[in-house]
């Protein structure tokens, strides 16, 4: 009898006989994708990933993934101008990640505890290259060249390391100890440094290109934009470099007690900045109006914080020395924004003339390369050096990169562009050893594809200023760091756009049991039962995983 | 990220390759469910969806063993497998039962209080999509005010019956609701009320996909958008008079829940409006009560 | 006379408490009970029994007959014996579940108290509520006096489980289910030689972890009652074998028919329940008065046994069906059966179906034997006829 309901009545069997994968049209496929950060970011750092590892309270393992595509989070994460946070999906919901406070937490970490980078493998063949210059452009090269094995030699024409990050930057944003923690790391790679070198021009270049397998030409740009109709030869006036690469060398100021700085840029807020602290009266005079200043918005306001006084929309037309300092006479301008970066066309207002006085003047209106040294051995491109994608001059065997050969002028452009060259350069003297992996054309993880349900609304850990009473007078930081519960709590508040965290929502969600965790870690689909219903990737907080199209 | 992990474990007590349709929460709810019951079960099945993806014959998407019953009778049925259980000297294996929301709100409801009544000691859950949905989708007294159905083309004039008070009224050990938003919910209320003599419901939001014309991939964000407009509190009453919040927040206006179902598509700011106030009053009701439990 | 049964016990009881009797004799696991009258005096022996401590039978009281059925099929399910009982409007109320406990071939025991359905209402003997359950795929056995009940209800338990299929017994309100009797209530040693401890077949097991009565396709439900149709040729001779071993023990033999002075009788009458007690008063007058009468009288009326009717009625001139029961628009059910049952027969009787007793109306011994006289030599007519006294 039992034999005979069995075949009607009773099941006998479980439904994984039955294979439900026939009703899909799409199935998930998990792939990590890149963050808007990554996107943005100049050394395409891997930013979920090492935010990822903060969180997880593996500082170590955050700044290895860190240094890979960048050897300077602690400087980056001071002074990087991080369009990653423009980027940032998390400021679509409530505000940015603090992805630069968070860098400079790991750098900083990265400092302190003493950690350096693994002895490169050993050079064989022995391949040599020259950089030229020791700013981020050419130490970043140096760097990514060493890692590979490869011997580097810098000629620096300045005694010391670091280019624009030692001269031009103030210690005020970034103190000088950090800047040589982290060179010093890169030299202890066994990189030859010749300080006080200067390749004066072609000759000199040509025989670098002779003794080295390849050069990095990275010679940065400084050299000061002149402001029409000042006599420099006064000395009531100094150019902005001078007056930085004097003052960042622990030099006094010479100027008298009120100084006019000329021009409305980053630069131009260090140099006033610099003058302020240094006790002087500092009056900054633009020719944008103040909505549209060049500098960072924040350094607009820590310069009002700090009492430097501002005059925009105005232009200088003559100065002359008077009884009781400078007569300066201005008239207000019409400004507006050209259509090319940095372009611009002004109008001055009729009858709109005023005086102001000063005891001297800096100019602070940008700096051009020198290409005139190179010109016999290599072209122009406008105001930079011509390469091609692959940052190959016309040149066989020179690179170049950073401010000499681009108008993305920031410190971490030049990292990455430091990079960048250096795969080429491995490309180039050992074709198959340096092959850079194919660029991927994934699309971005955008905003649509996080799941926010998992990412509830929390405030932002901002790095605090330090106070402006305590900021005068001398050049300690301005910006302090994220202590390390902040730093947690801020790290958590990242989607991990695009990066799989290993949360397993994509295998508890699936109401089919599709879904594998695998014994390594990462997940599988079985494609025998999926039924592509896209529960997984709806329901993944980090847009790791997406509906493919069955083939 | 700042994130719950969801922490169960799944010991393979629900099988792929059942029928449930692509994406059904139905079937994701049956997953934790059947695995925080685990191997020591009895199950009674009404017809209803959840009939379907257990079934099929000759294959069981269930590694316990279940009897498909009748519509009106599951608590009936369990009370039986109950018994005979204890006849059998096996009071400790659990008897679960799952019926749908007609099968509970209505057709079942004599039987259910009944059992209830008795305290008989069964693990009941109502897998409530608010509708009769294996029948093509006609109203229950689950259905909310203004929601069409096959039986209500134009919108349901009621609202959806308090089932909840209901069974309070009887006073049984445990009532809870839980939703496929939140799986560790699930999974704790369904092992809390195993460790409970006596009986024990459990009423499970389910956004039915084709009956609230929910997309393929968003029944989980449906329950969840319920659960934070408050539409559907997650709470437990305790013994009748009990109760306790389980989510004592309500964040989110209820438009994003209407607006992602098919099934309110015809709502006027007015009717939103009435919703909005209807359940903006049931959660001030609800927050009451379970703030006088606590004192 | 066998051994065990000369050591008699006999009660004063009335039909119901002799159910339960033989219930408590049986010894289910469960029995989910609802009153209804006249069922009720079993509901309240059996729970007298077990308050007494007399009976282990785990007792659930619901709120309704549809409940007590759901729960005795997914008991049985389970794997445990299983009693219930009810009457009329409860057997009624339980019809979608009658289909049920058959088609899940759940060997439940239930004993129906015939009785008038509503409306409008009465509580009257009358067997339209059990026959119009004919189609669910219940067996149905019909009990003629207390001593009969009990000794089927022990019966029907040993036929349900080697059928794997559920059994009702009926007997008539009050003529039986309150009518008091002496009655020899067997041993239990008895019972337990007759009907052994239970054994379920394939059952709702967390080892095994098979599901019963999935959603299936046409062809496995089809097959499905092609099995059934294998349980119910077994169950005539399973009935036949039951009552010739209790008759073995207790000197009380039972069969799917009997006949009583049917030998070259000229006219038979065929009825079920307690009418046949009038009836053998009947035959026996007639057969006083010369007129040869009998009596078969149908105990198994489902599944019917068709070969031994068509044998039992071969050659007998006039077969007079009396129906205490009433199908509307067709006539009495036994009558209707009866005619199928002897369909193409070349010796068959004259068959007359007469509507005698429905709704509970008295039919005396004298009327019995009036409608001998007046019939017997009649043309049937394929009608039913309404008689009266
Ligand atoms: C005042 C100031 C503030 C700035 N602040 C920021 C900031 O906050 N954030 C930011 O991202 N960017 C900032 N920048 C821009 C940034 O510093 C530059 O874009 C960046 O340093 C460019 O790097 P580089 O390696 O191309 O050149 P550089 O940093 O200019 O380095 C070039 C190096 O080459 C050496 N060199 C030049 N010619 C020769 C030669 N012929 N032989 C040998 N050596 C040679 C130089 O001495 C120098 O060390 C700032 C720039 C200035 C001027
Ligand atoms: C007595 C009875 N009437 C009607 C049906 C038909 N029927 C089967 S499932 C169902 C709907 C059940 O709705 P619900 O309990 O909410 O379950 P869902 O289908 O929504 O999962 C109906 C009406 C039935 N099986 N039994
Ligand atoms: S949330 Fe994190 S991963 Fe996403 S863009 Fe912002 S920093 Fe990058
Ligand atoms: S849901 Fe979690 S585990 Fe799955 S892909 Fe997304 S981040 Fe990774
Ligand atoms: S949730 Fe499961 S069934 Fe749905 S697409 Fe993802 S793997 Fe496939
Ligand atoms: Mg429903």
């Amino acid at each position: 009898m039992d034999d005979m309901q069995r075949s009607t009545l009773w099941t006998d069997a479980l439904s994984e006989n039955r294979l439900t994968g026939t009703w899909r049209n799409e199935t998930p496929d998990y792939r990590n994708l890149p963050s808007p950060c990554l996107g943005a970011c100049p050394v395409s750092g891997r930013i979920a990933d090492w935010i990822g590892k903060v969180e997880k309270k593996d500082y170590r393992g955050a700044w290895e993934t860190l240094v890979d595509n960048n050897p300077f989070p602690a400087i980056a994460g001071r002074i990087c101008h991080h369009p990653c946070e423009t980027a940032c999906n998390r400021a679509q919901l409530d505000e940015t990640v603090s992805i630069c406070a968070l860098e400079r937490f790991v750098g900083d970490t990265a400092l302190s505890e003493g950690w350096a980078f693994p002895a490169p493998p050993a050079n064989a063949p022995a391949q040599s290259v020259a950089i030229i210059g020791s700013g981020p452009a050419g130490l970043s090269a140096a760097y990514q060249l060493r890692r590979a094995g490869v011997g580097v030699t810098i000629y620096e024409s300045q005694d010391q390391l670091g280019g624009l990050m030692r001269y031009g930057i103030p210690a005020y944003r970034l103190e000088k100890s950090i800047l040589d923690g982290e060179i010093a790391r890169i030299i202890d790679m066994g990189v030859t440094v010749k300080l006080n070198t200067e390749i004066t021009g072609a000759a000199g270049l040509q025989e670098l290109r002779v003794r080295h397998d390849a050069v990095y030409l990275a010679t940065g740009a400084s050299r000061p934009k002149p402001l029409p109709g000042v006599d420099y030869d006064q000395p009531w006036v100094q150019d902005s470099a001078d007056f930085l690469a004097a003052t960042n060398a622990g030099q006094d100021c010479t100027l008298g007690a009120h100084v006019l700085v000329i021009g409305g840029g980053s630069a131009a807020m260090d140099v006033a900045r610099t003058a302020r602290r240094l006790g002087r009266k500092v009056t900054v005079l633009a020719l944008e109006p103040e909505a549209m200043l060049p500098a960072q918005r924040a350094e607009v306001i820590e310069a009002t914080e700090e009492g430097i006084e501002f005059v925009t929309g105005a232009m200088m037309q003559s100065a002359e020395p008077g009884t009781d300092g400078l007569r300066i006479r201005c008239t207000r301008v019409d400004f507006k924004r050209g259509t090319t970066r940095g372009a611009f066309n002004i109008t001055p207002v009729e009858d709109s003339e005023f005086t102001l006085t000063a005891d001297a003047i800096i100019p602070s209106i940008g700096q051009d390369a020198d290409l005139s040294r190179w010109q016999d051995l290599l072209a122009g491109d406008g105001p930079v050096l011509k390469a091609d994608a692959s940052w190959h001059t016309g040149l066989d065997g020179v690179f170049t990169g950073g401010d000499v050969a681009s108008m993305d002028r920031f410190v971490t452009q030049a990292i990455g562009m430091g990079k960048e060259a250096a795969r080429s350069i491995l490309v180039y003297i050992a074709p198959d050893v340096g092959a850079a992996d194919a660029p991927a054309d994934d699309p971005e993880a955008g905003f649509s594809v996080i799941n926010t349900a998992y990412h509830p609304l929390a405030e932002r850990n901002k790095p605090q200023n330090a106070d402006v009473t305590a900021r005068l007078g001398n050049f300690k930081e301005v910006q302090q760091s994220l202590d390390q519960s902040q730093a947690m709590t801020e790290a958590s508040r990242c989607f991990s756009c695009g990066t799989c965290t290993y949360c397993d929502n994509c295998y508890f969600y699936c109401p089919d049991m599709a879904i594998t965790k695998l014994d390594g870690g990462g997940y599988e689909i079985k494609s025998d039962y999926c039924k592509g219903c896209g529960l997984c990737v709806a329901e993944c907080p980090t847009g790791a995983i997406r509906m493919q199209e069955d083939l | 990220m700042n994130m719950e992990m969801i922490n169960y474990k799944d010991d393979g007590q629900f099988c792929s390759g059942h029928v449930a349709c692509a994406g059904c929460a139905e079937a994701l709810a049956l997953r934790v469910i059947m695995n925080a019951v685990g191997q020591d079960a009895i199950g009674v099945v009404a017809p209803s969806c959840s009939a379907v993806i257990l079934g099929g014959h000759p294959m069981s998407s269930v590694k316990i063993p279940f009897i498909h019953g009748t519509l009106e009778s599951a608590a009936a049925s369990a009370s039986g497998v109950k018994r005979a259980l204890v006849a059998q000297g096996k009071p400790d294996t659990t008897v679960l039962c799952l019926a749908g929301d007609g099968g509970t709100y209505d057709i079942g409801l004599q039987s259910l209080s009944s059992a209830a009544e008795r305290n008989e000691d069964i693990l009941y859950v109502c897998f409530d999509n608010e509708g009769y949905m294996n029948t093509g989708g006609q109203k229950s007294s689950s259905t909310p005010l203004n929601a069409t159905t096959g039986s209500t083309p134009t919108g349901k004039s009621t609202r959806k019956k308090n089932l909840i008070e209901i069974l309070a009224a009887h006073r049984i050990p445990y009532i809870a609701t839980t939703s496929p938003s939140h799986l560790n919910d699930m999974a704790a209320k369904i092992k809390k009320a195993k460790t409970i003599r006596g009986t024990k419901v459990i009423i499970v939001l389910i956004p039915c996909l084709p009956g609230w014309g929910v997309a393929d991939n968003a029944a989980v964000k449906t329950a969840r958008l319920a659960v934070e407009s408050g539409v559907f509190p997650l709470f437990e009453v305790e013994g009748g008079l009990t109760y306790t919040m389980t989510k004592a927040t309500k964040t989110q206006p209820i438009n994003d829940y209407l607006s992602l179902q098919k099934r309110y598509r015809h709502l006027n700011d007015e009717q939103i409006a009435q919703i909005q106030q209807d359940v903006d009053e049931d959660w001030q009701r609800l927050t009451t009560r379970a703030i006088e439990a606590d004192v | 006379m066998n051994a065990l049964s000369s050591n008699k016990d006999l009660q004063l009881l009335n039909g119901n408490h002799a159910v339960a009797m033989g219930v408590k004799l049986a010894n289910p696991h469960f029995a989910p009970l609802y009153p209804i009258t006249p069922q009720t005096p079993i509901l309240e022996k059996l729970i007298a029994l077990q308050s007494a401590g007399e009976l282990e039978t785990e007792l659930l009281t619901p709120e309704s007959e549809h409940s007590a059925m759901a729960s005795a099929i997914a008991a049985s399910a389970t794997g445990v014996r299983v009693f219930t009982a009810t009457s009329s409007q409860g057997l009624l109320l339980m019809h979608e579940l009658l289909h049920f406990a058959a088609g899940a071939r759940t060997p439940i025991v239930m004993f129906n108290v015939n009785r008038t359905p509503a409306s409008p209402w009465g509580f009257w003997p009358d067997q339209i509520d059990s026959l119009s359950q004919r189609d669910t795929g219940w067996v149905q056995l019909y009990s003629e006096n207390p001593q009969e009940s009990l000794d089927t209800v022990i019966q029907a338990f040993r036929i349900a489980e080697a059928a794997q299929m559920p059994v009702m017994v009926n007997h008539d309100a009050f003529y039986v289910s309150h009518a008091v009797e002496p009655v020899e209530v067997p041993a239990q040693e008895t019972v337990d030689t007759f009907l052994p401890a239970y054994k379920a077949g394939l059952h709702l097991d967390p080892e095994l972890g098979r599901s019963l009565g999935a959603p299936i396709d046409q062809k496995s439900w089809n097959e499905s009652r092609q099995q059934m149709a294998a349980a119910m040729a077994t169950v005539g001779d399973l009935t036949a074998s039951a009552g010739q071993d209790w008759g073995d023990l207790t000197g009380r033999s039972y069969g799917p028919l009997e006949q009583y002075r049917t030998d070259g009788a000229d006219v038979v009458f065929v009825t079920m329940g307690s009418m046949c007690g009038t009836v053998r008063e009947a035959v026996d007058g007639l057969r006083a008065r010369g007129i040869a009468a009998g009596l078969l009288k149908i105990r198994l009326f489902r599944p019917l046994p068709q070969v031994e009717l068509r044998k039992a009625l071969a050659d007998v001139p006039c077969a007079i069906v009396l129906d205490r029961n009433y199908s509307p628009g067709v006539g009495g059910v036994v009558h209707q059966e009866l005619k199928a049952a002897l369909f193409d027969m070349a010796n068959a009787p004259r068959l007359h179906g007469l509507l005698a007793g429905v709704g509970g109306v008295n039919v005396s011994a004298e009327m019995i034997e009036r409608l001998a006289v007046e019939y017997r030599d009649a043309v049937a007519s394929p009608d039913p006829v309404w008689v009266e006294e």
